[in-house]
């Protein structure tokens, strides 16, 4: 007689595995990159594909070179691909989107421990890391509508755009774009963060299908509103210039696709609702007085560092935890 | 609106044999009685080698009030007495008894002779321990001891009927089948305990049953059917109490700390059943299901009888069994001996085969979706870690010891992360 299999209960497992998880991300993502590619050309198509052979390419050589099991059948090297391509202005250098993807990678995620462990969002840190090394590359954004065909060379005197409407909000002003335009996402930016709309669509994706809970999401965006809107230059329309602000830069795929990355953000609900507040306010309070027009990554990566203290801060009360000193 | 708890979660039902009706399996040729079938001190063997038994006749006792005695579930003569390990993983004697077939009813097995109106608290008491009668759920707590300790302590009774267990479907059948042995043993403990109130609760997945009781309760006072969500683990005791009255039982204390006693509904039945013919606890009903069973059932079968006597019963096995289960997929206990025998406890015999389920774990990406599903509301997350690196006394701070083993967290975990087996390595670190 063959002996059983014995285990610890449970028996059976929910079939929503990380790499289930990972896949619906990519899946809420998709819209994101058509549209961006629709708006900028085909080189958001080159773009993206070297962002996520890069990244995972780099994770399965670091699991080779540490003898650690590969995780790349995971899916999470290809949300960090895309998502590294979506923060990068389609006019990038092919040659950058292959470093950011090295050093989210490797430095940020593999060193510190592999999926689960970084402190820090891959994503994030790798751009920061891009910004801070080529700043005229990653703010050298193309005209909307203007496609770039698949290998365009582009060089510095291409420089087809010149402010973004963050930059116009952080001098005291409303951008030309409208609102609307601005909510489907017909305007200069990065690859990913343009289109609102299927921002906010993805996320709802999400939501339904529990990957995400709300919590980060709202508060980061309605703090945001909030401060935007009693804070406006006296002007300008509160309104407009808090629509705006919501949807310029990396706000919305931030509050849905960044901040709420598992790793780096908080497990409790309230955790969670105070980290997105924190969120919103750093964002804010950077695009006021900080040296860069856009706040967001920054402001993520902070909070980033609380998440083990918002956690234990937010420990929620064990069941029939709250009678002290009940009869006995 | 269902009555309901916060954390939990709702996996695939899977009650595949909801609609088939309790069979009665034919006694086997042989059973093996354990001495041990209850928390608490385990019986001795008052039967030797050559002994004939009756059915229904005591075979081991013990001292001490948290026990209960065990009886033969068939008459015919002791062939063995020999240790086994038990269905809780200890050494536990078992009284191996051949059948003669004639099932010779114990001769002092006999009604009770006071009508309900007028029986006494010790009377009861007395019979559901000479019946031998344990929570029949799984925890198998002995159920006079229960009783005892909650006379002048509680208001209300609660009867658990939740099931909320996937698969299995053995309660919910006795509600379909014989609820007026539910509601008269529920009559008999209010009885014993003096109380005017009594609660049935049922998830909102059992209709049928909801509509039944209702109907042979419409002239009851006192007694009413409480609907809950289907959610797991609505059953747990602490959950239950909470979803119906809201109120939290401290951490470490009982239902009878907050005035309230909880029964399941088959051990409902069984009081009834002693009280009525006298008749000890011999016999349960049990789910055998699973995805290798050629012809899943509801059976009422003899304590005693080995799972693979089940099995055949139920037609074998489609395909080859890599895991049988004894009791539901969240919190049963896996087997590694087909010739396991059925106790009190044994809710369902659950066999599975090549599943799934055999990932190896991954990383904890943090998540969160653990924290969310505990019903005791905890971090397991944390429990993992801590306890993967030692770090005991970071358990203890996190609550270790309030988790009850539900198993949510890692039916949900995403990275197959084993977080109730670290968990019990914890507080089993931390009980010494």
């Amino acid at each position: 007689m063959g002996l059983l299999k014995v285990s610890a209960s449970p028996h059976i497992r929910h079939e929503d595995t990380t790499r289930v998880l990972m896949s619906d991300v990519i899946l809420a993502m998709i819209p994101l990159f058509i549209w961006g590619a629709y708006i900028f050309g085909p080189r958001v198509i080159t773009v993206t594909a070297i962002s996520v052979i890069s990244c995972v390419l780099f994770e399965y050589i670091f699991n080779l070179i540490v003898k650690k099991p590969c995780t790349v059948g995971d899916m999470s090297a290809v949300v960090s691909g895309m998502l590294l391509a979506f923060n990068l202005p389609a006019t990038i250098p092919l040659w950058i989107p292959v470093i950011g993807a090295l050093f989210a990678m490797v430095i940020v995620k593999g060193i510190f421990g592999g999926i689960g462990k970084n402190i820090m969002n891959p994503v994030l840190a790798a751009r920061v890391f891009l910004f801070a090394s080529w700043p005229g590359h990653m703010t050298n954004y193309s005209e909307p509508l203007v496609r770039l065909s698949f290998f365009d060379k582009i060089t510095e005197a291409d420089a087809v755009s010149s402010a973004t409407s963050l930059t116009v909000l952080k001098g005291g002003e409303l951008p030309d774009v409208s609102v609307f335009d601005m909510f489907i996402g017909n305007m200069a930016g990065c690859i990913g963060e343009i289109s609102a709309l299927l921002i906010i669509a993805g996320g709802i994706y999400l939501l339904v299908r529990k990957v995400i809970t709300w919590h980060i999401p709202v508060s980061f965006v309605l703090t945001v509103a909030l401060i935007t809107f009693v804070f406006a230059p006296d002007n300008v329309s509160s309104l407009n210039f808090m629509l705006s602000e919501i949807l310029s830069g990396g706000l919305m795929i931030g509050a849905f696709f960044m901040a709420t990355d598992y790793v780096t953000s908080p497990v409790t609900p309230l955790g969670r609702i105070i980290y997105g507040i924190g969120c919103g306010a750093l964002t804010v309070f950077i695009r006021f007085f900080g040296g860069y027009p856009e706040g967001v990554s920054f402001a993520i990566l902070i909070m980033n560092l609380f998440v083990w203290y918002l956690d234990r801060a937010t420990k929620p009360t064990k069941f029939g935890g709250r009678v002290k000193n009940a009869k006995a | 609106m269902s009555l309901t708890f916060k954390g939990g979660l709702h996996p695939e039902e899977n009650k595949i044999t909801a609609k088939s009706p309790i069979e009665v399996m034919p006694e086997p040729a042989t059973v093996a009685i354990a001495m041990s079938q209850h928390i608490g001190a385990p019986c001795n063997p008052t039967v030797k080698k050559g002994d004939y038994v009756f059915k229904g006749q005591p075979i081991g006792e013990a001292q001490g009030a948290l026990t209960c005695p065990v009886h033969s579930s068939i008459s015919g003569t002791v062939l063995k007495l020999e240790d086994r390990v038990g269905a809780f993983g200890q050494k536990v004697t078992h009284v191996v008894i051949e059948n003669d077939f004639k099932s010779e009813l114990y001769p002092e097995i006999k009604p009770c002779e006071t009508p309900l109106e007028e029986a006494e608290f010790e009377q009861i008491v007395d019979i559901i321990k000479n019946a031998g009668i344990a929570g029949m759920g799984g925890a198998t707590f002995p159920t006079h001891f229960k009783i005892s300790s909650a006379k002048g302590k509680v208001s209300k009774l609660i009867v658990n009927c939740c099931e909320c267990e996937p698969y299995i479907t053995a309660n919910h059948r006795l509600m379909l089948e014989r609820p007026s042995d539910i509601i008269n043993g529920v009559k008999v403990v209010m009885k014993a305990l003096d109380l005017k109130l009594c609660d049935i609760a049922v998830e909102d997945n059992k209709k049928d049953a909801i509509k039944v009781l209702n109907e042979l309760l419409e002239k009851e006072e006192g007694i009413c059917v409480k609907i809950l969500k289907t959610k797991y683990p609505q059953g747990d005791e602490r959950q239950l109490i909470y979803a119906i009255d809201k109120v939290e039982i401290p951490a470490g204390k009982l239902p009878a700390d907050v005035g309230r006693v909880v029964l399941n509904a088959e051990t409902s039945s069984a009081i009834w059943r002693a009280f009525k013919y006298g008749m000890p606890l011999i016999d349960r009903i049990m789910t055998v299901t699973g995805d290798c069973v050629r012809e899943p059932k509801n059976l009422r079968v003899p304590l005693g009888t080995s799972f693979s006597d089940i099995i055949e019963f139920c037609g074998g096995f489609t395909s080859e069994v890599e895991k049988i289960i004894s009791g539901g997929p969240m919190m049963g206990i896996a087997q590694w001996d087909k010739d396991a025998p059925v106790i009190k406890g044994t809710a369902s015999i659950l066999c599975f085969g090549k599943s799934k389920t055999n990932r190896g774990p991954e990383n904890c990406i943090h998540c969160g979706k653990c924290v969310g599903s505990c019903p005791m509301h905890l971090m397991p997350l944390y429990l993992a870690s801590f306890a993967k690196i030692g770090d005991w006394d970071s358990c203890k701070a996190f609550d270790v010891m309030s988790c009850v083993e539900c198993g949510c967290c890692t039916y949900q975990c995403p990275g197959n992360v084993p977080i109730v087996q670290y968990i019990r390595t914890a507080k089993g670190k931390l009980k010494k």
